[in-house]
């Protein structure tokens, strides 16, 4: 009896991989086949109950990272009905799934309702409350405690036959209030320098974006035609405020501001068209795709901000109205062919083109003493070819080999222009970057319980956009993995090195990865789980940068970024005693460093050694351990509870301050079943 | 000489015809697996009764099935006993019906069928744990089972939501494989899905980011958000690659030559910045816009 009760236990025994948040508990209420109703099989289970959260330290740290709070909840529940001959009279399967519903800041619903070859209905709805920290603790980071709601719906008509209908919409939302800030300085000019001063401003987030979709997939003399419409339309109408004398975070430059108002709405539409070929053959098989993306948005901007400087009140509006454009325009065209079972060659060539370009037209007004105004116009235009081979080759049946080439070309094409007010200089840039790179990798599998993959990619580019992107790189990697019946052994390393080196700086980053885990199995009531993974990252960069206030000269350095994280994770989880479960696990992320302190040396004086130590390694320290139990009281009723720990530590002081916490939390719930 | 004859007498369908059993003789010795295969997405194959034998029920799958009522069992006389098969030989009848799938069109280079990653890797027919997709685990727990680096990852302090269960790997990834990317040198990464539009898979949530803006921060739209994020898990909460702001914009903006749109170096910063001054270091601050702006091209409002 034990096992047979044990029996949905021992599929979860082998996931334990992630270690998940205390709440919702795994283990299901009700019978693991479910109830015979009429026509219909009916499998349910709901998990009710009440969550707590006790935080000390930096709560807007632990909201960033956890933001689990307190109160009732409907922690999980999950439905299934199906016809049991697949000829329901509405519907032939309903599929219900959710986490979180009531307080929770992570909420999602899934919902699936399909009736054989009639209509299938998707629908997928979440709720994401997120929260950053604020201005000073975040360094530069604005704050935002805003809710996110998505939701997506999709209706397919006539499922199994040849030509299928779809219908679709999709709604995102985010609303919340939020800090930002605004430099000002009330002297007339565009950009204030070292006179300005700034300040904190409310931000009332309103944005919203719908989607509406159409299409169509035909079946036809071996070919699937796919053709799909969107209208995606998009609106941002947050408007920021500050009411009330505020210093600024520059006070020494005498700007105060006492009112701040601007409005911003941004609104526009991005229509997508998609229409994709696929033939698929035993020895051939063919796909091609095309999209053409025209997306545009509308703006105004009316700012007004009374302050004063040292001499007196000023008063300062600034008014801008504009349009962008970005119309996009990709094809992809992929060849699979299968000269024997042995063998499969892939080619696939892709194009893109994306265009972007806008007018904006600044104007400020100050005080009625001064005006500054111009028309700014910027042109981004991007074309990509890329074109990939592909090989894979089985040589013996524990052997098999892959190798690839691929080739890219992007121009991009650059006009930015400024009139003030004046003539437009007509100056036009223009650059194009070649990429070349191989990938190789074989996978062995000299046992049945064995397998052992070895990959790796070797790639140069000409003319990289940014000293941080793939330029002079190889990526190395390798995994080993043994798998028997109640033990799993894994094991792996892959390696990302790039260099990018030019006259005036150079950039390059390594990257190694090590990782372990194993899973075992012992008892058919107990099983362990432990991994451990290593991330290593250093890099190198060039930095140019002014030091002083009245420096004129530039001076360059290069800045060191080390961080070792050390990240392990063990789960126990085991049934005593009839009818118990219980789960323990702990996890730990540390960035070890290199060991190189945190801040300047005392006395230290060069500007280098000054901007640069303190920044080079990031010390921390993060735990969490939690512990749950759930026992079944009856066969369709489980008592749970659990506690989870949180530890986050930092050993360096971020501009000084320390957004380090410690909070408990936990839950205790009902799962029950009807 | 004789499977000739047979083909050219119109005989062989008739024959491999013959080779179907159907379901109802396959459940007499597999009651486990037939008793809920009706909650089987395969059960429809069943349901419709239009389907032909060799795509009908078991045997759409695993074969005729006669070889094997024949010989009273045995694995090996089923024509596709998956646990048997090279993987190649399982990606090639799983695709006999799901190749068209727009979300399966470039399965044959992805990263997981060159590494004979496929199907039954992931996919569990008869014992899943998720009735949607068949997945064989949590799909989380999946992922990981390879990619230990991630989960690692996603441990961070700061991180998107996969293990509270808000978000899933699949929000973001195609594990059939995806498209060229649009952005970057349309070659890494290669297994990242791209919104309906053509771009990033962020900005199907991040939808203010989508723009377009008169003024694009040219790396988001060239080089994509890695440019400047790390979307699994940092050690900052708006998950950039460096804790602090500046030291991930001067990465790049440190003039340089040949980068950037004009190939003569991203700017460097003016002289009015002291970066001696913290004010200085929060580049953020002043420039808050950083992704793009409609009113100005330094990104102030």
């Amino acid at each position: 009896m034990r096992k047979i009760l044990l029996t949905g236990w021992i599929l979860t025994a082998q996931a334990l991989l992630a270690q998940p948040v205390v709440a919702p508990t795994p283990d299901q209420a009700g019978s693991p086949r479910g109830a015979n109703t009429g026509d219909y099989n009916v499998m349910d289970s709901f998990e009710t109950g009440y969550r707590f959260a006790v935080v000390d330290g930096s709560m807007g740290t632990y909201r960033s990272d956890v933001n689990y709070g307190n109160g009732l909840r409907l922690l999980s529940g999950n439905l299934s009905v199906n016809s049991r001959d697949g000829h329901g009279r509405w519907f032939d399967q309903i599929v219900l799934n959710a986490i979180g519903l009531g307080n929770d800041p992570y909420q999602s619903v899934t919902l699936r309702v399909e009736k054989n070859k009639l209509y299938r209905y998707d629908l997928l709805w979440r709720l994401d409350d997120y929260f950053n920290p604020g201005l000073p603790v975040a360094a530069g980071l604005h704050l935002m405690d805003t809710s996110r709601h998505m939701q997506d719906h999709n209706l397919t008509l006539l499922p199994q036959s040849k030509i299928q209908f779809h219908l679709g919409y999709s709604r995102n939302t985010q609303d919340g209030p939020a800090l930002s800030t605004v430099q000002l300085c009330f002297n007339g000019n565009i950009y204030c320098g070292t006179a300005g001063n700034e300040f904190p401003v409310f931000e009332n987030v309103r944005r919203e974006q719908d989607e509406y979709r159409v299409g169509a997939d035909v079946d036809l003399a071996g070919f699937k035609l796919t053709v799909l419409h969107s209208w995606v339309f998009f609106k941002d109408d947050s408007g920021y405020q500050a009411n009330g004398a505020a210093a600024g975070d520059n006070p020494s430059t005498g700007v105060t501001l006492s009112q701040f108002q601007r409005a911003e709405p941004y609104h526009g539409a991005s229509p997508y068209w998609l229409g994709n070929l696929n033939k698929s053959g035993k020895n051939l098989a063919v796909n091609g795709r095309v999209t053409y993306v025209d997306g545009k948005r509308n703006f105004i901007l009316d700012e007004n901000a009374f302050g004063a400087v040292p001499l007196g009140a000023q008063n300062q509006q600034v008014l801008v109205g504009g349009d962008a454009a970005r119309p996009s325009l990709t094809g992809d065209l992929s060849v699979s062919v299968f000269p024997t079972s042995r063998l499969t060659l892939v080619n696939n060539t892709s194009i893109d083109s994306t265009r972007i370009d806008g007018t904006s037209d600044y104007e400020q007004f100050n005080l009625a003493t001064q005006t500054a105004g111009f028309i700014a116009f910027r042109y981004l235009g991007l074309r990509t070819i890329a074109n990939a081979t592909d090989a894979h080759y089985r040589l013996r049946n524990w052997l098999s080999f892959y190798g690839g080439y691929h080739y890219s070309e992007r121009r991009i094409k650059d006009i930015e222009e400024y009139a003030v007010p004046g003539p437009f200089s007509g100056a036009t840039y223009e650059q194009e970057n070649h990429l070349e790179a191989g990938v190789a990798g074989i996978r062995i599998k000299p046992l049945k319980a064995m397998t052992i993959n070895l990959e790796s990619e070797i790639g140069r580019a000409d003319r990289p956009f940014t000293p941080v992107s793939d330029r002079n790189y190889h990526a190395l990697g390798g995994r080993f993995e043994y798998r028997v019946k109640n033990l799993t052994l894994g094991t792996s390393y892959k390696e990302n090195y790039n260099n990018n080196s030019v006259t005036l700086s150079s950039y390059s980053s390594h990257a190694r990865n090590y990782s372990a885990n194993a899973s075992w199995t012992p008892r058919d009531w107990f099983a362990l789980d432990a991994s451990y993974s290593k991330l290593h990252l250093d890099s190198l960069s060039g930095m140019v940068f002014f030091a002083g206030p009245a420096a004129t000269a530039s001076l360059t350095s290069n800045q060191v970024y080390i961080s070792n994280i050390h990240a392990a994770n063990l789960v126990a989880r085991l049934a005593p005693v009839k009818r118990v479960e219980l789960y323990l696990g702990y996890s730990v992320t540390r960035d070890t460093g290199d060991g190189r302190g945190a801040a300047a040396p005392a006395g230290a004086t060069d500007p280098a050694t000054l901007i640069f130590t303190p920044v080079q390694t990031f010390p921390l320290n993060y735990q969490s351990p939690l512990a749950r139990v759930s026992i079944r009281l009856r066969e369709k009723l489980r008592w749970n509870a659990g506690w989870q720990y949180y530890n986050y530590h930092e050993n360096f002081g971020l501009f000084s301050f320390y957004q380090g916490y410690h909070a408990n939390t936990g839950y205790t719930s009902l799962t029950w079943a009807f | 000489m004789s499977r000739w004859l047979l083909l050219l007498c119109g005989c062989l369908p008739l024959l491999a015809a013959d080779s179907y059993v159907g379901s109802t003789v396959c459940k007499t010795c597999h009651a486990d697996v037939w008793l809920n295969f009706y909650k089987n997405p395969h059960y429809k194959s069943i349901a419709s009764g239009d389907q032909p034998p060799e795509r009908t029920g078991c045997e759409g799958c695993h074969g005729a099935g006669k070889p094997h009522v024949d010989a009273h069992g045995g694995k090996t006389t089923i024509p596709r006993a998956f646990s048997l098969m090279q993987p190649k030989a399982v990606l090639d009848a799983c695709l006999s019906c799901h190749a068209r799938d727009l979300s399966k069109s470039n399965i044959r280079r992805s990263q997981h069928s060159l590494s004979d990653v496929v199907c039954t890797n992931c996919h569990s027919i008869h014992k899943p744990r998720s009735a949607q997709f068949l997945l064989a685990k949590q799909q989380t727990d999946l992922c990981y089972g390879c990619h230990a680096d991630v989960r690692a990852q996603f441990a961070m302090p700061f991180k998107h939501r996969v293990n509270e269960g808000f978000m899933a790997c699949t929000d973001c990834h195609n594990p059939h494989g995806a498209f060229a990317p649009t952005w970057g040198m349309a070659d890494r990464p290669r297994m990242v899905a791209r919104a309906e539009g053509n771009e990033e898979p962020c900005l199907k949530c991040h939808a203010d980011k989508r723009g377009p803006f008169a003024y694009e921060h040219p790396p988001v739209r060239v080089e994509g958000c890695g440019a400047c994020h790390v979307a699994h898990g940092s050690t900052n909460a708006k998950l950039l690659e460096r804790p602090v702001v500046f030291t991930l914009c001067l990465r790049c903006h440190n003039g340089a030559d040949k980068f950037g749109t004009r190939n003569n170096g991203i700017p460097a910063l003016s002289n009015t910045h002291n970066m001696l001054d913290p004010r200085y270091q929060r580049c953020t601050l002043c420039h808050v816009r950083i992704h793009g702006s409609n009113s100005d091209g330094y990104f102030f409002r």
